[in-house]
């Protein structure tokens, strides 16, 4: 029988393989917050051979389970079957916007990337006092949630590449728009090409990116192959800043969360570590870390869709830093800061910064 | 599920915790195992209360109810066979109290096995019965299959640490059994009647856990054989020494091939590798152990004997046995995890015999277990959308339960019968046995509400 779906095209072994040894449930940080195995890998895989069996068709009663996902990979990396379940995943939301079948929000997603160039259809770009557009050894991509709504965490991120007297330049950028594959649509090619020209006009040859995701989708998406054809290095800030001394520390006890984006998905575990250990002698390890790490929630077009669940996600997350009593969470990624920001309790005494942040905090305090 | 039946339901757990979505019905139609059947419904009760109402309720109006932790059954015991209502029961997660001085932990039966090992950690206890599926794996589901896990030579399986429970009968009635004492021959042991019962008889709703100081120390050695023979001889003469390790676990060939095919981790394709571990309180008990260990494996013609140094290097000698699952998983489509155990003097034999199907059937059986107590897990991957592969699967297996019962074994060390070996009860329970079982069933579960299918209950 031939294939309905793309998604069968492509994985129908991998859903065939997935033996529903239930794993995932101690990592899905979906189930973890709902405790619903219709949520979780397992029963997403269940749902697809379904569909492949010709039992159930996709339909508007599927999205809240095939929608409800972070696409954070810990499932996968657990997985003893080896099932890539974000891939698989991503790719039966195009096939659910191929019928119709889409949750709002998603939708919603992709037509405000046809007529905005930003997720939050903001038309007044923040100028982060700075002068954009001009020669420099490297350009600061900031991305949508640190331009719109981390911008403060952005500024001291830039006041830092000052203090180490970094030739950098804002551009009038765009979003990268890679997150539009995640959630069933494809990558805009107009806001792609109006990012690689901005760059090349610039003449760097490094992109550094404040967030992490931006950086998977310049290295990983075909269509930014422009930037990698004309030489141009993009970085993770986190690997950036690795090669620096601050000549600064703190006595506060610090903890880190890995962020989905820049851990498990590109596999950028130490760097930070690397950068915490100079500053914070201090530290300690939350009780999932590094591979392991547990999504803040905020992923995959989830903090939009489910936003109360998406919530909950970050509070286990604090919760595991009350565990060990830290004072101040570091990570790198506006994404996350947000949303573990936004499920702070106010009984909660500990601060959340990026680690570009936090570093130019405690410069700022030494001078 | 009837309308009134279903606002019933809603009555007794709240909307929010009553769901027949379509998604939640697929989600609960399956275990680990290759059974499959959906249910009419599924509640998230809180309470024995709870529990005890839709019990009744389900009397009243005859429909099944299923109890379910995570499901990770490899045996259907968590498959609603005959549809009817899943009790999951993963809202009932709650460490109740942890007595260090009582030697006791108090749990619901949702509580995962690896978030008690956490609690219990900082006390320097823990509860032995350790299921590889432990980090999702509750409690709940240790009691109704009667778990084990690879320490079971030296530390038993749940069965030896349940000491009291509370359950609601399939009446809605709610009894305590057991004490709280270490010891007790008070009455017919109705806990041990429990453990094990797969949810046939009733719902545990609280578990009294018998827990263990931890020893500190361990002791790893890995030993290669080119004479599986050799490999069952030297388990046997270790198992009966003085010593008992704390873990003593078998790869066999089989598995090794397909470990080295689907890795790059290039292990030695012996007849058979055994792995040990002792425990301990200092260095040099864990080692006086070990040494003994060592010397059974040399005088066995153990091809090569390698010692851990480091903690890292014990993680190295444990790879073939921890990676086997994934490997099998990952080769095809279907997986049928067998769970026989015989009588430790058998394992060489039915390790031949499982050689000798594969090549009947024309099928691979990689075998890993716990050699220390006979318990062995035939491990068959093959292709589930091609039905002559099935039916050779299916031919072996049944071949293979007749062979362990002639050797003195048991269909099932740890997983327990759910669907899986229902057909094959009769093999190792003579008529009288099959029949008192039936018997206990009826006096406590007259309409067979709970769990129906399971075990040949129906006979």
């Amino acid at each position: 029988m031939e294939a309905k779906y793309d998604f069968e095209r492509k994985y129908r072994d991998q859903v065939l393989r997935c033996s529903n040894c239930g794993f995932c449930r101690a990592v899905c940080p979906v189930f973890g917050t709902t405790l619903r195995p219709a949520y979780n890998a397992r029963g997403k895989m269940l749902i697809l051979k379904e569909v492949m069996d010709g039992t159930i068709d996709l339909n508007d009663e599927l999205i809240e389970t095939l929608f409800q996902c972070t696409t954070c990979a810990a499932c996968a990396e657990s997985c003893p079957s080896g099932v890539n379940v974000p891939d698989i995943i991503k790719q039966v939301r195009k096939d659910m916007v191929n019928i119709g079948s889409c949750h709002p929000a998603f939708k919603g997603m992709n037509e405000v990337l046809k007529n905005h160039t930003n997720i939050y259809a903001e038309d007044e770009p923040e100028d982060f006092e700075r002068e954009r557009n001009k020669k420099a050894e490297y350009v600061y991509f900031i991305g949508c949630v640190g331009s719109f709504r981390e911008d403060e965490a952005t500024l001291e991120t830039l006041d830092l590449l000052d203090r180490l007297n970094v030739d950098y330049t804002l551009i009038d950028e765009v979003c990268c728009s890679g997150v539009l594959e995640d959630v069933g649509y494809e990558i805009n090619e107009d806001l792609v090409k109006k990012n690689i020209d901005l760059i090349l006009a610039t003449g760097a040859k490094t992109v550094i990116t404040g967030c992490p995701y931006c950086s998977r989708t310049f290295i990983n998406k075909p269509q930014y192959a422009g930037l990698e054809e004309n030489g141009i290095k993009v970085l993770h800030i986190t690997q950036f800043l690795n090669d620096f001394d601050f000549g600064v520390t703190t006595d506060k006890l610090v903890t880190y969360h890995d962020p989905c984006d820049l851990g498990r998905h590109c596999g950028i575990y130490e760097e930070p570590r690397e950068i915490i250990r100079k500053i914070a002698p201090n530290f300690v390890e939350l009780r999932h870390n590094r591979v392991d790490s547990l999504c803040c929630g905020a992923g995959g077009g989830v903090r939009g869709a489910y936003a109360k669940n998406s919530i909950a996600m970050a509070r286990r997350r604090l919760e595991e830093v009350e565990e060990v009593g830290a004072e101040v969470v570091l990570t790198e990624c506006n994404s996350c800061v947000h949303n573990l920001a936004n499920a702070k309790l106010r009984k909660q005494k500990f601060k959340i910064y990026n680690i570009s942040q936090f570093v130019n905090e405690l410069m700022e305090e030494a001078e | 599920m009837e309308d009134k039946t279903k606002k019933a339901l809603i009555d007794i757990v709240g909307e929010e915790n009553y769901t027949d979505n379509l998604i939640d019905l697929i989600s609960y139609s399956k275990d680990a195992s290759e059974h499959r059947h959906r249910p009419d419904a599924a509640v998230w009760p809180a309470t024995a209360e709870e529990i005890s109402a839709i019990l009744k309720l389900a009397n009243k109006d005859r429909f099944p109810v299923v109890p379910r932790g995570a499901g990770t059954s490899l045996a259907g015991l968590a498959v609603p066979e005959k549809g009817g209502v899943i009790l999951d029961l993963v809202r009932m997660n709650k460490i109740i109290s942890v007595s260090v001085t009582d030697r006791l932990a108090i749990v619901q039966p949702g509580v995962v096995y690896a978030d008690l090992e956490r609690a219990l950690a900082p006390h320097d206890f823990f509860f032995p019965p350790d299921p590889a599926s432990g980090t999702v794996a509750t409690l709940g589901g240790n009691v109704a299959t009667n778990a084990g896990g690879i320490k079971g030579a030296k530390y038993g399986t749940t069965k030896d640490y349940v000491l009291a429970l509370q359950i609601v009968l399939p009446d809605g009635r709610v009894m305590r059994t057991g004490s709280k004492c270490m010891k007790s021959s008070s009455g017919y042991d109705l806990t041990k009647l429990f453990v094990g019962s797969e949810g046939t008889l009733g719902v545990v709703t609280e578990i009294t856990l018998k827990i263990n100081p931890k020893p500190s120390l361990t002791s790893t050695a890995m030993a290669t054989f080119e004479d599986l023979e050799d490999a069952g001889r030297a388990v046997s003469e270790i198992m009966h020494s003085g010593i008992l390790p704390s873990a003593l676990e078998v790869v066999d060939q089989q598995t090794l091939i397909a470990i080295n095919q689907n890795t790059d981790l290039n292990l030695p394709e012996v007849e058979a590798i055994l792995i040990a571990e002792t425990d301990g309180h200092t260095r040099e008990e864990t080692q006086f152990q070990l040494n003994k260990v060592i010397e059974i494996f040399k005088k066995n013609n153990a091809s090569t004997v390698k010692q851990a140094a480091t903690k890292e290097e014990a993680e190295a000698l444990w790879t073939a046995r921890k990676s086997a699952y994934a490997v099998m998983s990952r080769i095809n489509n279907s997986l049928a995890v067998e769970d026989l155990s015989v009588p430790m003097s058998k394992v060489p034999n039915i390790l031949k015999a499982l050689s000798d199907l594969a090549k009947k059937y024309d099928l691979k059986i990689p075998t890993v277990g716990h050699a220390g107590d006979g318990n062995l897990h035939p491990t068959i991957s093959y292709d589930g959308t091609n039905p002559d592969e099935v039916k050779r699967v299916e031919q072996a297996s049944a071949e293979l339960f007749e062979k362990v019962i002639e050797l003195g074994g048991t269909l099932t060390g740890e997983h327990g019968i759910g669907l899986a070996k229902a057909p094959f009860m009769h093999l190792e329970h003579d008529p009288v046995a099959m029949d008192v079982m039936r018997s206990i069933k009826k006096s406590f579960d007259p309409n067979n509400i709970l769990n129906p299918g399971k075990m040949a209950l129906e006979g």
